[in-house]
């Protein structure tokens, strides 16, 4: 005898599981407030580098000059001298000395010159004459020298100018991709280490409270452990792409950088490197969470596999200064590492198209061998509870 | 029909189960008892492809259980578990979608069984909040979301107050009145006496006994009597033919009769004494005809062991 049939109820696909599982995921953790507080934090940090860098760029000054009874040529020497000086000249004119003095004294102007073509030339400052008085002091002398020689009839040619020839053009550009790649590296880093961790307490959290003997009943355990690394992957792009779309849109609502293309190329390449480096370290740590019951002891399984994690890291580093070095190419094609270095070497221009593809192949083949191992040991581990399971055991278990 | 067909399990050198075999046909309650490691979990486990049987399978309707017949299994495992951080209701439509519901069905049976466990009131806290006791009925709402066509429940009463197994006894009749069979474990063999039809005592790895508790009673050798004369004198029935006193405290009186002794002529000779108050067969409960079953066995082994 067979019950009652249920018309609403149908048998689950594989897939149908999986999209349940990750629904689950999502919708657990997006309400939880360590991965919303984690978030805001990230956001406010990367928020935070560009107020920084827009600070550091508006370094470029101007100094207030107001002139009584100048000439044409005075002007025109005091800004050549602030062209030297790198920085922006303004000059205004005031018709008697008691208001220079009063514009000097209300911080109009950042000093005040009287009487430039007179024989004692006096500039009135606030206090110190800084750079006020290097320039205005140039452009004095340099006019009383013109103005000698002209007395003395020395006809003077224009001054020989110099060609400047860039011997690499694109080396300040290929500096500000490697920084812009360096900031997104380590945001891919912050991401890998938060959406890993998840997966590895999502594992632990199934198995201390013996949930996952449910759950198995219902499905295989490659099926589980999909959802979940499916499922908090998606959360973890969303999440890469809201900072991407925040840091571009920022660089470039403030002008921090000279080229958005090689920007938001940059950007597009981390990301993709982060889908690649996430489906490397989630089922790594997937896997190893496996191993262990108790939250507890997740730091001594995790311990181990986020070494690699952090070295890439403090790889990523050196790439950026040195992108063409021996340390840079190597780590760039070492599977786990090469998510953190290689985006930085693509954005400094010293990845050769081949050593890309290269780097793709080999991290995708390393990703299809740990989730084939992974995917084994977390069969073997999960329904192990007390205790640390070795691995061992794990790899030759299937379900005891 | 839920057949568990010669099952045989080894953890390493240690033999769990030797050959359980039992049925459960539908609308069956079937109590299975046994002492500690038995094999009881193991045997459940295997039902539910959370362990590999060595030999042996676990047919439903004839075919054998694989992952679709498990999705319309209700299953409550002995170490409980559920999301802890998860809300009641929530979690119930979840593992209702697992099994096979679609959303809409799985959010009203959700409501449903909350109710009718009377969790109505404790949908939207997340499980940690629960005591124990709600926790654990929750834990069989979870079992019963989906409308299982079979129940297997892994020690359900455990830990519930009397008001808690007379509810979760309920349910699990209503079940049985719906055509499910169910197959629960207990050490609470009064329980298992009250409510089940069918029993079967697992030691050894072995089902030493099994049936409805009537076949059970009447499968064992040794009835007794008993026999409350207050006016008889001491070692009244001692002379009468065929009958062993086991017991005897003022008048109060225990006998065994052996076979083809009348056991009305006992009832003559106890009215020749005065007066009876009491005279009736004593029906053995289910905790001797388990103490008997599993010391049988005992002993079994113990000569098998002698013999290798």
């Amino acid at each position: 005898m067979t019950a009652p049939a249920r018309p609403d109820v149908t048998p689950r696909t594989p897939t149908q599981l999986v999209r349940l599982v990750a629904g689950r995921e999502i919708s657990t953790r997006i309400r939880d407030k360590g991965f919303l507080i984690g978030s805001a934090v990230l956001i406010a940090l990367i928020l935070g580098m560009l107020v920084f860098q827009v600070a550091i760029a508006s370094g470029t000054d101007t100094t207030r000059i107001g002139v009584v009874g100048g000439s044409p040529a005075l002007g025109e020497a005091l800004e050549a001298q602030g062209d030297a000086l790198d920085t922006e000249v303004t000059v205004t004119g005031y018709d008697d000395e008691a208001s220079a003095r009063s514009a000097v004294e209300d911080g109009d102007v950042d000093g005040a010159l009287l009487s430039p073509s007179g024989a004692q030339p006096e500039l009135l400052v606030e206090s110190g004459g800084g750079q006020t008085e290097t320039l205005v002091q140039g452009a004095v002398q340099g006019l009383s020298i013109s103005e000698q020689l002209a007395r003395a009839g020395v006809q003077l040619d224009a001054p020989t100018t110099v060609d400047v020839v860039a011997l690499d053009p694109d080396a300040d550009a290929d500096l500000e991709a490697a920084v812009v790649a360096l900031v997104a590296v380590f945001v891919l880093y912050t991401l890998l280490f938060l959406f890993g961790q998840f997966v590895a307490q999502g594992v632990v959290e199934e198995k201390s409270s013996r949930v996952v003997e449910l759950l198995l009943a219902t499905m295989k355990p490659w099926q589980l452990l999909a959802g979940k690394i499916l499922g908090l992957g998606l959360l973890g792009l969303v999440q890469m792409l809201v900072i991407a779309v925040i840091g571009v849109v920022g660089a470039l609502a403030f002008d921090v950088v000279d080229l958005p293309g090689r920007l938001i190329g940059t950007v597009l390449s981390v990301v993709a490197w982060f889908v690649l480096g996430y489906a490397f370290y989630a089922s790594v740590f997937g896997a190893a969470a496996s191993l262990v019951s108790r939250q507890e002891d997740l730091g001594s399984v995790l311990g181990p596999v986020s070494i690699l994690l952090v070295v890439g890291f403090f790889f990523a580093v050196p790439s950026a200064q040195d992108p063409t070095g021996t340390l840079a190419t190597v780590a760039s094609f070492v599977p786990g590492v090469s998510p953190l270095v290689m985006p930085v070497r693509m954005a400094a221009g010293a990845a050769q198209w081949w050593e890309v593809v290269a780097a793709v192949v080999l991290m995708l083949v390393a990703i299809s061998v740990i989730i084939r191992i992974g995917g084994r040991i977390y069969a073997g581990a999960l329904l192990r509870t007390g205790g640390r399971t070795k691995l061992r055991d794990a790899l030759t278990a299937e379900r005891a | 029909m839920l057949e568990f067909d010669g099952l045989r399990k080894a953890y390493e050198t240690n033999q769990v189960l030797q050959g359980v075999s039992f049925r459960v046909a539908p609308g069956q309650m079937f109590g299975f008892c046994g002492s500690n490691g038995a094999g009881k979990t193991t045997t459940m486990r295997i039902a539910m492809g959370l362990a590999r049987a060595d030999a042996g399978e676990v047919r439903w309707n004839g075919d054998p259980v694989d992952e679709a017949v498990r999705r319309r299994i209700g299953y409550m495992p002995e170490e409980r578990g559920l999301y802890p951080k998860m809300k009641v209701g929530e979690q119930l439509a979840y593992f209702a979608r697992l099994h096979g519901l679609d959303a809409a069905a799985a959010k009203r049976s959700a409501e449903l069984w909350a109710e009718r466990l009377g969790l109505a009131e404790r949908r939207g806290d997340k499980l940690e909040k629960l005591s124990l006791g709600n926790q654990q009925r929750v834990q069989l709402a979870a079992a019963l979301v989906s409308e299982p066509d079979v129940l297997i429940l892994d020690e359900p009463f455990s830990g519930l107050d009397p008001v808690g197994v007379d509810s979760l006894a309920e349910a699990l009749l209503e079940q049985c009145r719906r055509g499910v069979p169910v197959v629960f474990s207990s050490h609470q063999l009064d329980l298992v006496e009250r409510l089940c039809d069918a029993v079967g005592i697992l030691a050894r790895g072995r089902i030493v006994a099994s049936g409805t508790v009537t076949e059970l009673r009447s499968a064992a050798v040794d009835r007794q009597l008993r026999v409350v004369v207050p006016d008889a004198p001491t070692g009244w029935a001692a002379g009468l033919p065929g009958v062993r006193v086991v017991s005897e405290q003022r008048g109060d009186t225990v006998l065994e009769l052996g076979p083809g002794t009348d056991d009305q002529q006992v009832l003559a000779a106890a009215l020749a004494t005065g007066r009876v108050t009491h005279f009736a067969w004593r029906e053995p409960t289910l905790v001797e005809l388990f103490r008997d079953a599993v010391t049988d066995t005992r002993s079994a082994t113990g000569t098998q062991e002698v013999a290798a």
